[in-house]
């Protein structure tokens, strides 16, 4: 907590980070107070542009703007976190066993692993779609993301474990009897989480992204509203050309301002977790 | 073999202190690296310096090199260098000055030669790195002095054209010492160059090192923790303990009859081939910097500990010319005033 | 009665280079000793850096396979040991020590950590009171207690400390071999020797061989009773550690005692320094 404090105070990008975060998670947390259902539509006059009764405007299906883009976000968000933790598991299960194991066991897990950096995501996607159709939903797109979303990291994780590996301390650790599961999740765990939290944040911008750049084209479920879902119907309305601007701009708006706020996360933590930047200890 | 009756001293320290101040996460914390210290080097002398990790010898040399950095402060007292006749106090002296003093007047010898030799580029690019400006001629010209200066050393001036990676680890640090003495400075600083080293390449290294100083005449502070280095190498000899210097004296006469408590432990405790006699270890552990034990440090592991040394700080005396200790066991303080 | 230990022509090999310019390095070469179950001695091996003494020492401890040859510990073949189970067993009787006392912990966890583990994993206690008082003991064999260590962190003991506490855990489960590669090359000299004094004590007092690595000749000759030197993998001199040290036959063996600085040269400043040197040279 005193990192975090610390950070808070001296690190600029982490301070703007946060509050810009901050700012786009209490949005998303108003979605428990909407007054209407996130799919229900005409539910006020359809186009009226932003005003007091309706800050955001709404929309020609008439949604009120500023309701649906808490849910909205809050999606979003929720998407880009699932689909980071579970690759961030993904990552850090195969990448400290092949720093660990070594051998043939290291061989085969990054043979895998290179298959998956070199495949072309985006096709792959759209692909996935195709034959899922219907049974498309928010939940199987996080998962199809999140296992085309470790293999940078797992290599990152890995060179880590590998020299983890060669330290004393491993091999103490052996000869005290711990089982190679202990060892991983006891004694290496602690050295990655930095760069697993660090690598979240760039993996949850990676995936909203993703996300939102799928959604927009309509590869996915166009009925659970997400940002880029929003955005694909108010192209189907074909909003700007009807000078709905409102309907565009705001998502736009927002899930830049997520994006912003998590990169900085991540550059901020990035520094911090660089061990020449700290200053831990001091010999004579 | 004394050389050290030469007129003024090449580099005079004294009552230097530095220490390290930390304050991280609202907690302040000095560590006195550095407390007190005086000593001389004179010309055509190697100055030995010992003492067991964190001691300070490391932070003593930076000091006495400028090489501080934050958190690292010079809290007083004075280096003074004197290059032929010019003083310079290196903590007075501006970047510039700095700057052009080292490695034309001051030059080192570290224990990673890879800290001095690019891995990338070959060995002749780290002397024109170092060395080109100091000297001041052109190319070519520069280039004879370096091959004729390798040639003196006994090193083959083909090694220019190789890179640190395809040299032996006793070759690299034959290379460093080359690169060191180039410029033939007045003093050379050579921080544990031998550690890292198997035994029979340490002492052509060393033999190396002597010889160096030998033939440009040049004073050298050799700093390392093994004592049979010193015994072989160094003309007078200073025992650091805990930021302190406890002990300095002619190297034979330290060997022969240690004074200082701690010095008698670490020579009676040195084992040698041919003699199986019980050797005791000390008991306890050194002290922490940031919280050293009142008066004397050495006192909590001191056989001869009295009451007044848990409470007040001995100083250095001279109790024969040219020999100082810092021990009220040695010198009682009524006598010692 | 099957030897404690039997090392029969070991040979270890590392393949270096690309696929083109494949060369083998052979780390260690047809070594050969034997160590007795019921007397037990200091065995030391010599060598400089690249003579495979650290290399034989992985392969004594069962973290690398030989090549060629075979390892028997009390007459079974280190190879056949394979279930997770045979490796415990094996961890009781055999420990090692490391060089580096600040590497020998995590940084980032409690000391006692690998004591305890140590005790339940290789020992095989269970009762919490039965782990304590065991790493107490062992504790105690080194010079400190369990109160001392509980809940403390590497960073706030020295060397020295570090270093008994390594030895303390390698003690708990009551080995009776343990393998120490330069344990004390890097403790502070004024700690060294109580580190030294320490393993003669283990032999004399608790019944344990050692296999004491190390490129120091004057500690070797202090404490050990058998000797190996070590060079390029192969063994060029063995024998009784004081008659082999007092009057090396090995043209390497007097090069490296040569080269082994004397503190009583003191004064004589650089003269025996030039004749090693020289020696050093042929």
């Amino acid at each position: 907590m005193r990192v975090v404090l610390d950070l808070f105070r001296y690190n600029r990008e982490f301070a703007i980070g946060v509050v810009l975060l901050g700012f786009v998670v209490i949005f998303a947390s108003l979605s428990f107070f909407s007054p209407y259902p996130p799919n229900d539509s005409f539910v006020v006059p359809p186009d009226v542009p932003p005003s007091w009764a309706y800050p955001l405007g709404t929309t020609s299906r008439g949604q009120d703007v500023f309701w649906l883009l808490t849910f909205a976000i809050r999606n979003t968000l929720l998407f880009g976190f699932a689909v980071a933790l579970l690759s961030r598991i993904l990552s850090l299960v195969i990448g400290l066993v092949a720093g660990y194991a070594g051998g043939i066991v290291d061989r085969i897990l990054m043979s895998l692993n290179d298959t998956f950096i070199v495949i072309p995501l985006f096709p792959i996607l759209v692909l996935f779609y195709f034959v899922m159709r219907d049974k498309m939903s928010w939940g199987l797109l996080a998962l199809a993301m999140s296992c085309l979303g470790w293999a940078y990291d797992a290599r990152l994780i890995r060179s880590i474990a590998m020299s983890l590996r060669t330290r004393e301390f491993t091999e103490t650790s052996i000869f005290s009897g711990m089982s190679m599961r202990q060892i991983l999740t006891q004694e290496h765990l602690p050295y990655v989480m930095p760069i697993v939290f660090s690598t979240l944040m760039n993996n949850m911008n990676w995936s909203i992204g993703l996300e939102v750049t799928l959604s927009v084209l309509g590869f996915t479920d166009i009925n659970t509203p997400t940002i880029g879902v929003l955005i694909y119907w108010a192209n189907q309305h074909t909003a700007l050309v009807a000078g709905v601007w409102w309907w565009i701009l705001f998502p736009v708006l927002l899930v830049v301002i997520a994006f912003v706020g998590l990169f900085l996360l991540a550059v901020s933590m990035n520094e911090h977790i660089d061990p020449r930047s700290r200053l831990n200890r001091v010999t004579g | 073999m004394s050389a050290a009756a030469s007129t003024a001293p090449v580099l005079q320290v004294e009552a230097l202190r530095a220490y390290y101040k930390i304050s991280s996460f609202g907690l302040d914390r000095e560590v006195r690296a550095v407390d007190d210290v005086t000593f001389h080097v004179n010309a055509n002398e190697i100055y030995g310096l010992a003492g067991e990790s964190s001691c300070g010898k490391t932070t003593l040399i930076r000091t006495i090199a400028a090489a501080i950095k934050p958190p690292l402060r010079v809290v007083g007292g004075s280096v003074v260098f004197n290059f032929a006749g010019r003083p310079v106090d290196m903590q007075k002296a501006d970047d510039e000055t700095v700057a052009a003093v080292r490695w034309k007047h001051l030059s080192y010898i570290m224990q990673g030669s890879m800290s001095v030799l690019n891995p990338v580029r070959r060995v002749e690019r780290a002397f024109v790195d170092f060395a080109f400006r100091h000297i001041g001629k052109r190319k070519p010209e520069f280039l004879d002095i370096v091959r004729a200066h390798l040639q003196r050393l006994d090193l083959n001036p083909d090694i220019l054209a190789a890179y640190p990676h395809q040299l032996s680890g006793g070759m690299r640090q034959r290379v460093a010492i080359a690169l060191a003495t180039v410029c033939r400075p007045e003093f050379i600083i050579a921080d544990e160059p031998t550690t890292a080293l198997d035994v029979i390449v340490q002492n052509s290294v060393l033999a190396m090192i002597r010889d160096v100083q030998k033939e440009i005449g040049s004073s050298l502070i050799f700093v390392t923790h093994d004592l049979a280095v010193h015994a072989n190498l160094c003309h007078r000899l200073g025992i650091m303990y805990a930021g302190r210097l406890v002990e300095e004296g002619p190297t034979a006469e330290i060997f022969k009859a240690p004074k200082h408590p701690y010095t008698t432990h670490l020579v009676a405790s040195l084992p040698r081939i041919g003699n199986t006699a019980p050797k005791k270890g000390l008991e306890g552990t050194p002290p922490s910097l940031a919280a050293p034990p009142p008066g004397c440090r050495f006192h909590p592991r001191c056989p001869l500990a009295m009451d007044i040394c848990r409470t007040q700080n001995p100083p250095m005396v001279e109790v024969l010319p040219g020999r100082r200790v810092a021990c009220f066991a040695v010198t009682p303080p009524g006598r010692a005033a | 009665m099957a030897p404690l230990l039997e090392v029969a022509d070991v040979q270890r090999t590392y393949a270096l280079g690309s696929i083109l310019s494949r060369h083998r390095l052979r780390a260690v070469d047809g070594v050969s000793f034997t160590m007795a179950a019921d007397r037990p001695e200091i065995f030391t091996v010599v060598g400089e850096s690249g003579s495979g003494k650290t290399t034989l020492a992985r392969m004594i401890l069962n973290m690398v396979a030989p090549t060629a040859g075979a390892i028997r510990f009390r007459g079974t073949d280190l190879r056949q040991i394979r279930s997770g189970k045979e490796r415990l067993a094996f961890m009781r009787q055999v420990q090692p020590i490391f060089q580096n006392p600040f590497e020998a912990f995590n940084p980032l966890k409690k000391l006692d950590r690998y004591l305890f583990m140590t005790a339940r994993n290789i020992a095989g206690l269970t009762a919490v009171g039965e782990i304590e008082d065991a790493t107490d003991r062992a504790l105690r064999n080194v010079g400190l207690s369990l109160a001392e260590i509980r809940g403390r962190y590497p960073h706030e003991l020295s060397g020295g400390q570090l270093q008994r506490i390594a030895i303390a855990r390698a003690l708990i489960s009551r080995p009776a071999l343990i393998v120490a590669d330069e344990p004390v090359s890097m403790v502070d000299a004024s700690l060294r020797m109580s580190i030294v004094n320490l393993l003669r004590q283990l032999r004399d007092e608790m019944g344990v061989s050692i296999i004491y690595i190390t490129h120091d000749l004057a500690t070797a000759y202090y404490i050990s009773d058998r000797i190996i030197i070590m060079r390029k993998g192969q063994v060029v001199e063995s024998g009784e550690a004081r008659a082999v040290l007092d009057n090396p036959q090995h043209p390497y063996s007097i090069r490296l005692k040569q080269a082994v600085l004397s503190p009583d040269a003191a004064g004589s400043a650089g003269r025996l320094l030039a004749e090693s040197a020289t020696a050093a040279e042929t």
